[in-house]
């Protein structure tokens, strides 16, 4: 009886959970005055929503941009974030306490609270339209050092002495000791990074001033900018925007899960 | 030795990522950054930011590829004809966008990233110029006829006696009308044709009596009140100081208002989705709202001949009343960042402030309708529409937007709506009591303006 119940709520939340993805994909197969009407059933219309999507869009170059930017991004991240978490655990200093409450601090910030001190940084450095500037703000973000100093904090420091008597430098302990014990932090880190970077909006479309430069977001946005919206178009959009995240998500949901509760059984 | 190299090699990290990371550090650093070297590297900065490659390149900012891109792509190819080398660099940008990127430049007082010309929605030029004059440049002696525009139009881009807009589409408010639905209820659209809005209600009532089916759509907000407002030339601002309390036709637009809702005769959708869904699914018999929600309307191509377009209601008792209004609009405005602004104003000037023949190409096939008088009286404005019943529809709304009083925000104009958006929720939802909203609206706009 109470497994029945516990099914039926399942089943609702599934339903509530999974209804606006069915709804999109209905929206990107129908013309925009049927998605209008409502319509709840799938239809033919992917075809010509693709067509008009292309024709007024660069749809290749968005996600080409949105795919290179959020590898990059993701990339110099785990690089650095991980680099910065493992330091701050093994290695012993009086300031890093400190350090590491102003880097916390730091979180606390909203970005639009920055975004013009550092418009007029990177325009003061000749750097607006350059992909530094829109990843430097991003590549170390006080919440992921944060979580690889917590992972840092379950990696043996036995290990760790074992492998400096061994003569293992202390790069190649980093490298070749915590990395691979440290997959599923990396997956669960990775999948944040990527969907934060691939979802970021505001600070592409400041510092970034090109049409070249579009993004998925961006394209998103400008879809839904005229007077009269092209709802098929709109949701076939989005469909596309959302799949990479998705697909990501999907691939790295066992590592994120692994990563988010502790790293090291 | 080794470990004491890496420890200096994260915390060489640790910095940089303070220095350029999410953290405050790196805005910090820029705001101490001295002047001097600032001003020569924005210079470097401006070389490289500004996509204007040869001499006759002008970087414009606007957003719609169907509607103001569309727009500026013609103009080009209009104006290429007597200058070959002329080219554009269209950037689209959602509206909200631009506003952000201007007031980012401004703040930052770096205006090398703005672009030639920019299209900026008329109800914040008065706001943008009063607290971002640096953005623009005047184009009060740049040869444009503003004479040549409707008058309203031209107001709304004219802050401080200059004008810093070249006006593009136009904003009159049409009432659109079901035909099919009301002759169910034994009306025509030319019922509904100069009337008031007492005349409104009954003739809606009977509607909703005879087919169920409420007279009008709202989308909620103050919209439709501010449009009753203009119809009267009731600003919200008046030398200055602002003008709620005591503004007849204000409290006179919030009744008719409460009495649309209360009666049924509107529904009132806070989601701008359902609103449009709510006219290209006959769940209302009508719409009043700027001509631009024509596009809208249209999508229903099913519903071909059953429309019909007739000014709205004007208010009883107010003076200056009339049943002309307007909502929404935009302006092209040349930055200061303009490297070539003689260029630009010509531009301006032979197209969208003097070409008929661009205005032409972009009725049909754009659906913007002309603020530039001279193109109202082109053929193709006179030609029955086949969606409207065959009415001529486009010459109706260029003598609606010549009757639209003149109106004026000043700089408050989000202020004042979200005010107003309070008082006619609690009038209409909680039964307050009308003079005493208004008297809240009044203190709350003074109080966020600081007056």
């Amino acid at each position: 009886m109470k497994t029945a119940l516990s099914y039926i709520v399942l089943c609702i939340i599934s339903f509530l959970s999974v209804f606006p993805l069915y709804y999109m994909l209905c929206g990107a197969t129908n013309p925009s005055i049927d998605v209008i009407r409502g319509k709840l059933v799938p239809g033919s219309y992917l075809l010509e929503n693709f067509k008009t999507l292309i024709e007024f869009q660069d749809l290749g170059r968005a996600l080409f941009n949105s795919f290179r930017n959020s590898l990059l991004i993701t990339l110099f991240t785990l690089l650095i974030c991980s680099i910065a978490g493992y330091g701050f655990e093994v290695y012993h200093d009086k300031g890093k306490d400190i350090l590491m409450s102003i880097l916390l601090l730091a979180m606390m910030l909203p970005f639009v609270a920055l975004m013009i001190p550092l418009f007029k940084m990177f325009s003061a450095w000749g750097m607006v339209n350059t992909w530094m500037a829109l990843m430097l703000p991003s590549i170390s973000t006080p919440f992921m050092i944060m979580l690889f100093r917590q992972a840092a904090r379950s990696f043996p420091p036995d290990i760790i002495d074992a492998a400096r008597l061994e003569g293992l430098s202390e790069m190649g302990i980093f490298f070749r000791m915590y990395i691979p014990t440290m997959k599923s932090t990396y997956g669960a880190a990775m999948t944040v990074t990527f969907m934060n970077a691939w979802n970021n909006y505001l600070w592409p479309k400041i510092i970034l001033q090109k049409n070249e430069s579009i993004t998925m977001p961006m394209l998103v946005a400008n879809l839904k900018s005229g007077y009269s919206v092209d709802y098929g178009m709109l949701m076939l959009g989005v469909l596309i925007c959302t799949l990479p995240t998705a697909i990501i998500f999907l691939c790295l949901q066992k590592s994120f899960a692994n990563g988010i509760t502790g790293a090291v059984k | 030795m080794k470990k004491r190299f890496l420890s200096t090699l994260l915390s060489a990290v640790m910095t940089a990522s303070l220095l350029a990371g999410c953290g405050g550090g790196g805005g910090n650093t820029s705001a101490t950054d001295t002047t001097d070297v600032q001003t020569t590297q924005t210079q470097e900065a401006e070389t490289e930011v500004t996509a204007s490659g040869g001499e006759e390149t002008l970087t414009v900012w606007c957003w719609d590829p169907n509607f103001n891109i569309y727009a500026m792509k013609e103009a080009e190819k209009i104006y290429q004809k007597d200058h070959p080398n002329f080219k554009l660099d269209i950037q689209e940008n959602v509206y909200s966008d631009i506003e952000q990127k201007l007031i980012t430049a401004a703040e930052a007082g770096d205006y090398s990233t703005l672009p030639d010309i920019f299209l900026m929605q008329d109800y914040s030029y008065s706001k943008m110029a009063t607290n971002y004059p640096g953005i623009f440049t005047d184009l009060t002696d740049s040869g444009i006829d503003f004479t040549q525009f409707t008058a309203g139009k031209v107001a709304d881009s004219t802050v401080d006696g200059k004008n810093y807009g070249v006006p593009f589409d136009n904003g009159a408010v049409i009432f659109a009308v079901r035909t099919d639905i009301i002759e169910q209820a034994g009306l025509k659209a030319e019922d509904f044709k100069d009337i008031t809005w007492s005349k409104f209600l009954e003739l809606g009532q009977k509607v909703l009596d005879e087919t169920g089916c409420p007279m009008l759509t709202s989308s909620g907000g103050s919209e439709l009140v501010i449009m009753m407002m203009q119809s009267a030339g009731a600003s919200p601002m008046v030398d200055g100081k602002v003008n709620l309390v005591g503004n007849a036709a204000l409290e006179e637009a919030i009744s008719i208002y409460k009495k649309l809702v209360q009666s049924g005769i509107m529904v009132d959708y806070t989601d701008w989705d359902q609103y449009i869904a709510s006219m290209n699914d006959g769940t209302a018999a009508g719409v009043i709202q700027g001509c631009w929600i024509m596009s809208s309307i249209q999508a229903a191509a099913d519903q071909s001949g059953k429309w019909a377009i007739v000014n709205m209601p004007k208010l009883d008792n107010i003076d200056g009343a009339t049943n002309y209004s307007n909502c929404g609009g935009a302006s092209w405005a040349v930055s200061s960042n303009c490297k070539n602004v003689e260029l630009a104003q010509d531009f301006l000037k032979t197209t969208f402030g003097g070409s008929v023949e661009l205005y032409d190409i972009l009725l049909p096939n754009a659906g913007a309708i002309a603020s530039y008088l001279p193109a109202g009286e082109s053929a193709i404005y006179q030609e029955g529409s086949e969606f409207y019943g065959g009415q001529a529809v486009y010459a109706d709304i260029v003598e609606y937007a010549n009757g639209v009083p003149a109106f004026s925000y000043d700089a408050y104009y989000s202020d004042i709506r979200s005010a107003l958006t309070d008082a006619i929720t609690n009038v209409v939802q909680n039964g307050a009591d009308i003079t005493e909203e208004i008297q809240n609206a009044q203190d709350t706009v003074e109080f966020n303006i600081g007056g």
